[in-house]
């Protein structure tokens, strides 16, 4: 048998060229702490840490389980792992987490420096996280906590219960601003919405193979950027969440997002929460704005709502003008023209009451609000 | 033979049968006619510590003891030990490993069990037979399968609540394995691991499920659990030892069936030669269907096998041809095979158990497990290629107590010739072995990479026989692993069971892809070793019986694009063989000098030839522009004895190691359970290495799977049945069912070399 190593040269193993291990440099503990604080007041917040937090709010950004009670109970959070993939071999090596606390936003960040010492940094995590009753993240119900459950039971056996309630913040992010901004990564987001533009950031796909180089050179210069990158994450998180909320309490004031697809958007998430006068107002707002594809997309659900508050001519000429122009694939004007003959029918009955209809009561009547035109 | 006027309908299996041992036209074509006696029962009582509610169910089942197979297999399983049960079809293998399973959960709620099949059909048979028993026996189990086909919302529930996981190797893999955290109550309580039908985790997916059974084995002792194996397998000559390279522990072998079985025939049918010279006989599909027909006609359930798709729609068509609607309807007789809808499989299943469906054209689809009842008739076009498969298929006829018979139809294959020539091969102790190379370093250093990735290595752990802390050293410092305090842990962003196939040796393939008409749909794969011979541009390239025309190959990016031909010719591209022993493993100079050891093949296309189809003329040539491929693995080599050759002319020695080389590399397959092309063949006139004229016969699996090994100490053998084969073989000068044909070789072919196996006995 021919020499194991020569052998194994000869393997298509997906080599990654990595420095050679400094074995002079001191190892130190096995994990680090670090923490930062930031005045409230300088991260332009209108809701996040401002009153205490409504649970309608909190259920339109993405909360599943129990509403909290207070902002300081919710414990932000974002990871740094050694892969994208998730699975048992990917670590997480770095917990930053965010809390308000006494006017200001407390970051913390774990830092794991032995992969080999993981059971104490886990440990160290699962103290850090038992306090809060609920988290937020961004992506994290895909992403972040299955991982974090991951290293759990392999190291302590344990489980996780900071996300019974957990408020991710990918998805309003979506409904509200993906027709936008196309996309609606964290950067895009910052960049779109916020007006921060990150300089000198690495880019998330480096991290895991810098963080290795690390561990073997233990040269700051190579951690720092990730912690950086992590800590802003957070700070972003914060600052979407505070965003959302704001868009959400707006719409419920009778103010809109003025881009259409996000009224659109919205309408239809306040639709299904059974707040149909916000819904009402926010498909309104979105039909207004709409070019004409979104108007498609909106005008059916919208006169659906229109016909529910009695503006049964209204909603009937709105979709006819559509049908008219010659708009929509031929499975929606099918539809369209199936609404349009039924509200023609209710008309009918309603302008011209015949023997029988004259009696019956009007199902639409329930809804007669005066007209808004 | 004319079906529908010699045979009234519903004549009895036994009448037909009689006829025919009478028809001399048809005794002809038969070359042995076996009667095996019919066997009695053998029983054993249940076992006293089997919970009371099974024993009532099965009573209430009009079933008051069991087979002694099935009680000795339960008796091992329930004294801690692993078990292998070697027995035939329909001998109630399910119920050996069913009932200890069942058992273990009646008395210990949270006990969980792991089945493995090796395909997705099987799986779902298996989940519908442990509910009716479960059901029955009124004991709370929750089973399901998980695979590809699993929706993605069920799963939570299955990783928690399932007692028994039905699912196959490739899942276990990429799909449980990996995510073992989502499984903690299965792995903390895993009493058993079913692996059935055994003997198809052989050579390259053996190889590599016997290496995923290691991942499993190192998942359960980090929860806690030391599951036991139940294994099953049909008859090959080493059930123990795959067993054991399988589980990696002692394994008890149960291979005395307690079943009963009814009178059986086996006949071998040779058909006709139609032409003497190019050996060239009347067509095994034909032949088949005229005997399918016939069986049909008289009212017996038949069923018929067929070695690829493509045949059995052929035949399905042929049948249907001969029993004409409106007097018979077309659901009479079905097709069956992959590629069918699951509902559609379903109706075909429930049609041959209930009745209602007389006749079905199988692929190997229906050899496995797969519940349509017991047929009276089976009908086997071509060898299928093993002796396990072949008994599986025959097996598929055959009730209890009643009279069955199968046919077994040779094609002009050099085994299948083989076979109908010497039916004692099939019907005697198995010769074929199933062989596993788990410690091919290629496949276990993938799967170390997947079992670093679902925990980290200790330093004094073992995987496998190679020295694991080298191979744990050498990836760590190629940054595929880290080392932090005296463990090895998975330092790389892949996901290294994705990206990894168990069935096939190299993920390093050229895809072809039929680009006619502007489609662009992938047809097949050639692994990359043999690619400059097959898609090489301007190659024609047959699939399912069609021509395909090579225009581009990507060699970089491993496409090759074809489109569809119709043209008189096909290419023989050829290579330059070049072998260099790296290391000789184990030699003999009984006889001949033979030898088993590590080489390296190189092989250089250099140009090919179109060659007229029939005539074989020469019409035309091109080079070939690709690099040298190269293939470490491991080689059985045989030179040709001084003595035998020095007074030959160096033209005779080239005609008799490459006629030589043919016969042996066509029957070689027989004793390994593998296809002809998972076996390489170079013949050199003077070798580098052994300074004779010299036969090396290669594995095609990189690191090798153990063939060499095997056709090192089975050369005696292997030699005895290719001079009995090449007396057997009807054909002049030399056929492509023996030694290859003489218009290529030479007239003389045949006669040297039955000369050289003379000297060689």
């Amino acid at each position: 048998m021919t020499d194991l190593r020569a052998r194994l040269d000869t393997l298509p193993l997906g080599r990654v060229a990595r420095p050679v291990r400094d074995a002079s440099v001191e190892r130190g503990p096995a994990f680090d702490v670090r923490e930062q604080h930031i005045d409230l007041a300088t991260l332009g917040l209108s809701v996040v840490g401002q009153s205490e937090p409504d649970p309608r709010v909190v259920t339109h950004l993405g909360l599943k389980g129990a509403s909290p009670s207070r902002w300081e109970d919710i414990v932000f959070l974002d990871t740094e792992t050694t892969g994208l993939m998730g699975g048992t071999g990917t670590y997480v090596f770095l917990l930053g987490t965010a809390r308000i606390r006494d006017g200001e936003l407390v970051l913390r960040q774990h830092l794991l420096r032995e992969i080999g010492a993981e059971a104490a940094f886990v440990r160290a995590l699962r103290e850090e996280l038992a306090p809060f009753r609920a988290c937020a993240s961004y992506n994290g119900k895909c992403f972040d906590l299955p991982l974090l459950r991951t290293r759990f039971v392999m190291t302590l056996r344990s489980d996780l219960t900071v996300d019974d309630s957990h408020l991710d913040l990918l998805h309003p992010a979506r409904r509200l601003w993906r027709d936008r901004y196309g996309s609606t990564s964290l950067r895009q987001l910052e960049d779109s919405v916020l007006d921060i533009v990150r300089e000198d950031d690495i880019p998330g796909a480096l991290i895991p193979e810098r963080y290795f180089r690390w561990l073997a050179l233990r040269e700051p210069r190579l951690i720092e950027p990730i912690l950086s990158h992590n800590a802003r994450d957070i700070v972003s998180l914060v600052r979407i969440t505070d965003r959302i909320a704001q868009a959400v309490i707006d719409a419920r004031a009778g103010r809109a997002p003025d881009h259409a697809p996000a009224a659109f958007a919205l309408a239809k998430a306040f639709a299904r929460a059974g707040e149909s006068d916000v819904a009402y107002l926010c498909y309104q707002s979105a039909y207004a704005d709409a070019d004409s594809d979104l108007r498609i997309r909106v005008a059916l659900p919208y006169a659906a709502a229109l016909e529910v508050r009695g503006h049964v001519e209204r909603a009937a000429k709105m979709v006819d003008l559509l049908l008219e122009l010659g708009l929509g694939t031929p499975r929606w004007r099918a539809q369209a023209e199936a609404r349009v003959r039924r509200l023609s029918r209710i008309m009918a009955k309603r302008c011209a009451p015949s023997k029988t209809s004259a009696t019956r009561p009007r199902r639409s009547a329930a809804g007669s609000s005066p007209a808004l035109s | 033979m004319r079906t529908d006027v010699r045979f009234p309908a519903r004549t009895s299996l036994a009448q037909i049968l009689d006829i025919l041992e009478r028809d001399s036209d048809f005794l002809s074509q038969i070359t042995h006619w076996e009667r095996l006696p019919a066997k009695a029962p053998r029983y054993a009582p249940f076992p006293e510590w089997l919970d009371p509610r099974i024993a009532r169910s099965l009573r209430a089942r009009s079933i008051d003891a069991l087979y002694s197979h099935q009680a000795a297999a339960l008796e091992a399983a329930h004294a801690r030990k692993h078990v292998v049960v070697v027995t035939p079809t329909a001998s109630g293998k399910t119920l050996c490993y069913d009932l200890p399973v069942l058992d273990a959960i009646a008395k210990h709620p949270s006990a969980r069990a792991l089945y493995l099949f090796p395909t997705k059909a099987l799986a779902q048979d298996q989940l519908a037979e442990l509910e009716r028993l479960s059901t029955e026996m009124a004991i709370e189990l929750k089973t399901f399968t998980y695979d590809g086909d699993t929706p993605p919302q069920a799963r939570a529930a299955i990783r928690s609540a399932g007692h028994v996981v039905i699912t196959n190797p490739d899942m276990l893999h990429t799909g449980i394995l990996p995510h073992h955290t989502k499984w903690v109550k299965l792995f903390e309580n895993l009493q058993y691991v079913v692996l059935d039908e055994l003997h198809t985790y052989r050579g390259v997916f053996g190889s590599n499920v016997a290496n995923v059974l290691r991942r499993l084995r190192r998942i359960c002792a980090f929860y806690g659990s030391h599951p036991i194996f139940i294994l099953t397998s049909a008859t090959i000559a080493n059930p123990e030892e795959l067993a054991r390279r399988h589980v990696e522990d002692e394994v008890v072998v149960i291979d005395e069936s307690g079943a009963p079985r009814g009178e059986k025939v086996v006949a071998f049918v040779q058909p006709p030669v139609v032409n003497a010279g190019l050996g060239i006989r009347r067509s095994a599909l034909l032949v088949g269907r005229d005997i399918a027909a016939t069986l049909l006609a008289s009212g017996i359930q038949t069923i018929a096998f067929t070695r690829s798709r493509v045949q059995t729609e052929l035949l399905l068509t042929y049948l249907r041809a001969r029993f004409p609607q409106p007097q018979w309807p077309p659901e009479l007789i079905r097709g069956y095979r992959g590629g069918y809808l699951p509902s559609e499989r379903r109706a075909i299943e429930r049609g041959l158990r209930d009745g209602s469906v007389r006749g079905v054209v199988s692929t190997n689809a229906l050899e496995l497990g797969i519940d349509i009842g017991a047929l009276q008739a089976a009908v086997l076009v071509g060898y299928p290629g093993t002796v396990a498969s072949t008994w599986q298929q025959i097996g598929r006829a055959g009730r209890r107590e009643d009279l069955s018979v199968a046919f077994v139809v040779a094609t002009s294959s050099p085994t299948d010739q083989y076979i109908v020539q010497h039916p004692e091969f099939v019907l005697g102790r198995s010769p074929e072995a199933g062989l596993v190379n788990p410690d091919n370093l290629h496949v276990l250093v993938e799967h170390l990479k997947c079992a670093a990735f679902e925990l980290p290595f200790d330093r004094t752990e073992r995987f496998g026989t190679e020295d694991t802390l080298g191979v744990l050293s050498y990836l760590d410092e190629h940054g595929i692993l880290h080392e932090s305090e005296g463990r090895y842990h998975w330092s790389d962003q892949a996901f290294p069971a994705e990206a990894m196939s168990l069935r096939t040796a190299s993920n390093d393939n050229v895809v072809i892809i039929d680009t006619t008409d502007g489609r662009t749909r992938v047809i097949g794969e050639v692994d990359r070793f043999a690619a400059p011979v097959l898609v090489h541009e301007q190659a024609i390239y047959l699939h399912e019986s069609k021509q395909f025309q090579v225009e581009k190959l990507d060699w970089e990016n491993a496409k090759a694009y074809v489109r569809e031909v119709k043209v008189d010719y096909y290419t023989d591209a050829g290579l330059a063989v070049r072998i260099r022993v790296l290391a000789e493993f184990a030699s003999s100079t009984e006889k001949a000098l033979r030898a088993h050891g590590e080489v390296l093949v190189s092989a250089l296309a250099t140009v090919y030839k179109k060659l007229t189809l029939y005539t074989h003329e020469n019409v035309g040539w091109g080079k070939i522009h690709l690099p040298e491929q190269e293939l470490q693995t491991t080689s059985f080599w045989l030179a040709l004895p001084e003595a035998v050759t020095r007074t030959w002319p160096k033209e005779r020695v080239e005609v008799a190691i490459a006629g030589l080389g043919n016969l042996l590399h066509a029957l070689a397959p027989l004793f390994l359970m593998c296809d002809p092309h998972d076996l390489g063949l170079a013949v050199e006139v003077r070798s580098p290495h052994t300074s004779l004229p010299t036969i090396y016969l290669f594995d095609m699996t990189p690191g090798g799977v153990g063939f060499s090994e095997r056709l090192f100490r089975s050369t005696e053998p292997l030699l005895q049945r290719a001079a009995e084969h090449l007396a057997g073989c009807p054909c002049a000068e030399g056929c492509p069912s023996c030694v290859g044909p003489a218009y290529a070789l030479g007239a003389k072919v045949k006669a040297t070399v039955v000369e050289l196996l003379r000297q060689l006995a």
